[in-house]
């Protein structure tokens, strides 16, 4: 005999109330009781669904309902994907959606249940694409992937990259799986445009993606405003010792915090370079700082290069 | 302390600062409010961060030098809601700005913990010393990034919480760590419970609000920082960003990091964390810290620490509190801590800034206080007990939870 199919959005009502809906309601059953008492106007904040905060289920109950829904496979699973609301959303009704598919989400992401996990991942990236969900959703289901999501879920979230509204949160989530992302990042690259460039070049040197250091170079040359500085840094945690000399000459022409932050980029290539066994070059970055870093606002970067000298073999 | 302090003539790193001499020299003493202190005693300060704690972080920074000898001058201040406001001169909107500065050479930072770590690595690279609000950071990872770079640059870094100063000159406390330091026990049995006072639904987040118009005088992309941005709320801001992953981790680590402050010295944990943690808390929200009833967390002698919030669940009954004493050890042990040094008196902010040492509440020790409340926080977030590797700072066995230990940044935050 097949297995029941669970009922999603019943199981969903299960949830608790939010602390200020419970207070409404009982505030409603007790003007209920007393029928002849002067009908007052409730404040806005004490109103069922006025903003309000999480009271939390019995963690037994809320794992049956969880379990429950992911007994239903991907049908089930994309079914409450699709009772999922943002507040911001036209047609929002409560938390209790949301809620529980974090819930979901973080039963099959347990150790050891890589068949659940992989069904729910699948199911959240494969509602990436089209126009079903808002944007708020989307980024929602999104941040659900940065908790469980995997190498499979990759290429959904890379197609995300170039929408202004979704780059944030679908780097997030690339950078936390890492496993292709590097190659996700590349091929958005050079179609991205201002906010969501500067996102891709942040990305590519947090994972210090050797394979991009040339279209970093070009970025940090020709660019201006944050797009040349996050270059810069991305290239200096990359530990590419092709850019020394333009980072170093970038660092001594700039003045005030820029000149803080840009030797700061030397400071970290250097390091980069250190771990890389590239000796002579990483000497060359420290002893340009201990050098020229001597006035007395400097002197925690000449010093941090002084000692960094002393470690690395002669 | 006085022994040390008599060994300090005046500040190390001033010495050779003719700008910050220059600056600080033209001011009158009477402007300076402490006529005894001498301008070359006389730090520049700022605040970052002017709400909520701002005013007090600010204050316990003053009093801190006025300890030591010394005198700071407030010379700037910088909030990302004073957009039209700002005349970038002595209030600023960008911390940059204050950063690059050369007058000044302390900071105090009580922005929202997101922005701790990286404003106050910016500040160390700047060469200032820092005093930094609690909770010292928003994940693990950061803490460690802040240790290096006081380490790095060889800065004072100290956590605005001053519990562990007090307990330190507490004769019961100096015994007790004596006896947790010296490994003699084995396994310890002591169970630490603290009940209540955690603010558990107070600096809970709305699980329902609806987005609003950024108001005019924010800078909300500034406001946001490295955390992943979200539509404005005004309960996201302004000391009830408390309740939001985001921002911070619940009345957990807004008032945990003053609790754990003398515990960590106390129980001797202030190089180590709690390897097992095990929650008793409905799962949480994804986006809003809310209710949960207790957390037990044990370190690697056996050791147990409890928070118990008393706003949700059933109270914690598994175990009992119970101390330590040296009737738990042997005639020749208590011998051994009897010959034990007291513990190095902890130095002051002040104190420290001056000496060019180590502050009592460093990045150190205020790193690992912090750690416990993550890992309660990460094992209520995930509904499950985890294990925490100490050295490597990594959760071991479930990488659902790790990825909590360390979360990126958004651009062009990094640390």
């Amino acid at each position: 005999m097949a297995a029941k199919k669970p009922n999603v959005a019943a199981l969903v009502e299960q949830m608790p109330e939010t602390d200020n809906d419970i207070k409404a309601r009982q505030e409603e059953a007790k003007a209920q009781a007393q029928p002849d008492a002067p009908d007052k106007p409730k404040p806005k904040a004490d109103r069922l669904g006025a903003a309000s905060k999480f009271t939390g289920p019995d963690p037994a109950a809320a794992e049956k309902v969880f379990a429950e829904i992911l007994s239903g496979g991907r049908e089930s699973v994309t079914e409450l994907l699709g009772l999922v609301r943002e507040p911001g959303d036209a047609d929002y009704k409560n938390y209790k959606a949301s809620y529980v598919l974090h819930g979901v989400v973080l039963l099959a992401g347990r150790t050891g249940r890589e068949t659940e996990r992989k069904l729910v991942g699948d199911a959240l990236a494969a509602q990436l694409g089209g126009g079903k969900h808002s944007k708020a959703v989307k980024g929602f289901f999104i941040r659900e992937l940065r908790v469980l999501g995997d190498k499979a879920a990759v290429k959904a979230l890379g197609a995300q990259l170039l929408d202004e509204d979704l780059c944030g949160d679908a780097t997030q989530a690339l950078l936390t799986i890492g496993d292709g992302a590097a190659a996700e990042f590349r091929r958005a690259l050079d179609k991205a445009q201002e906010r969501n460039r500067v996102t891709i070049l942040h990305a590519l040197g947090t994972l210090r993606d050797g394979e991009s250091a040339a279209a970093l170079r070009k970025a940090f040359g020709e660019e201006q405003g944050d797009a040349h500085r996050t270059a810069a840094w991305a290239l200096a945690n990359i530990g590419d010792a092709a850019s020394a000399d333009a980072l170093i000459k970038a660092a001594d022409s700039a003045e005030v915090w820029e000149r803080t932050e840009a030797t700061r980029n030397c400071l970290l290539l250097a390091e980069r370079l250190a771990v890389l066994g590239r000796h002579l070059e990483a000497k060359r970055v420290y002893t340009h700082l201990r050098d020229t870093r001597t006035a007395s606002n400097e002197r925690p970067f000449r010093e941090a290069a002084e000692k960094a000298l002393g470690t690395l073999p002669r | 302390m006085k022994k040390i302090l008599k060994r300090i003539t005046r500040r190390h790193f001033l010495t050779g600062s003719a700008a910050a001499l220059a600056t600080v020299s033209i001011v009158p003493r009477h402007v300076l409010g402490a006529p005894e202190v001498s301008p070359s005693d006389t730090v520049g300060g700022a605040l970052i961060g002017v709400g909520g704690r701002g005013p007090g972080t600010y204050g316990e920074m003053v009093k801190s030098f006025q300890g030591a000898g010394m005198a700071v001058k407030k010379l700037a201040e910088c909030d990302v809601r004073w957009v039209g406001r700002a005349d970038n001169k002595t209030t600023y909107t960008d911390f940059r700005r204050v950063l690059e500065r050369k007058d000044i050479d302390v900071v105090a930072i009580a922005t929202p913990p997101h922005w701790h770590a990286l404003i106050s690595i910016a500040a160390m690279e700047a060469g200032k010393d820092v005093l930094c609000e609690k909770p010292m950071t928003r994940f693990i990872a950061e803490g460690r990034a802040m240790v290096e770079a006081a380490q790095r640059y060889g800065r004072v870094f100290q956590i605005g919480t001053f519990g562990r100063f007090s307990a330190s000159r507490d004769g019961k406390n100096v015994l007790t760590r004596k006896i947790m330091r010296s490994g003699l026990l084995k396994p310890c049995e002591a169970v630490v419970i603290k009940s209540g006072g955690l603010k558990v639904k107070e600096w809970s987040g709305l699980v329902n609000a609806k987005p609003q118009p950024v108001p005019a005088n924010l800078d909300w992309d500034m406001y946001v920082g490295p955390s992943p941005m979200k539509p404005y709320h005004p309960h996201r801001v302004g000391g009830t960003h408390r309740g939001y992953w985001d921002y911070e981790g619940g009345g957990l680590c807004d008032m945990g990091q003053h609790y754990l402050d003398p515990f960590t010295w106390t129980w001797g944990k202030d190089d180590t964390a709690p390897v097992e943690i095990e929650p008793h808390a409905p799962p949480a929200h994804p986006e809003a810290c809310g209710m949960w009833g207790w957390v037990e967390l044990k370190y690697a002698d056996g050791f147990t620490l409890v928070f118990d919030s008393g706003e949700w669940g059933k109270p914690y009954d598994r175990r009992k509190s119970r101390g330590v004493s040296l009737n738990d050890l042997g005639e020749e042990d208590r011998k051994k801590i009897a010959a034990m040094p007291d513990p190095e008196p902890l130095l002051t902010f002040g104190e420290a800034v001056k000496a060019r040492k180590p502050a009592g509440g460093n990045a150190d020790v205020a790193h690992r206080t912090v750690t416990i409340l993550h890992l309660a926080n990460i094992a209520i977030r995930v509904g499950r007990k985890i294990r925490f590797d100490p050295a490597k700072e990594v959760i071991v066995g479930d990488e659902e939870a790790n990825r909590l230990v360390s979360l990126p940044m958004r651009a062009p935050w990094h640390l």
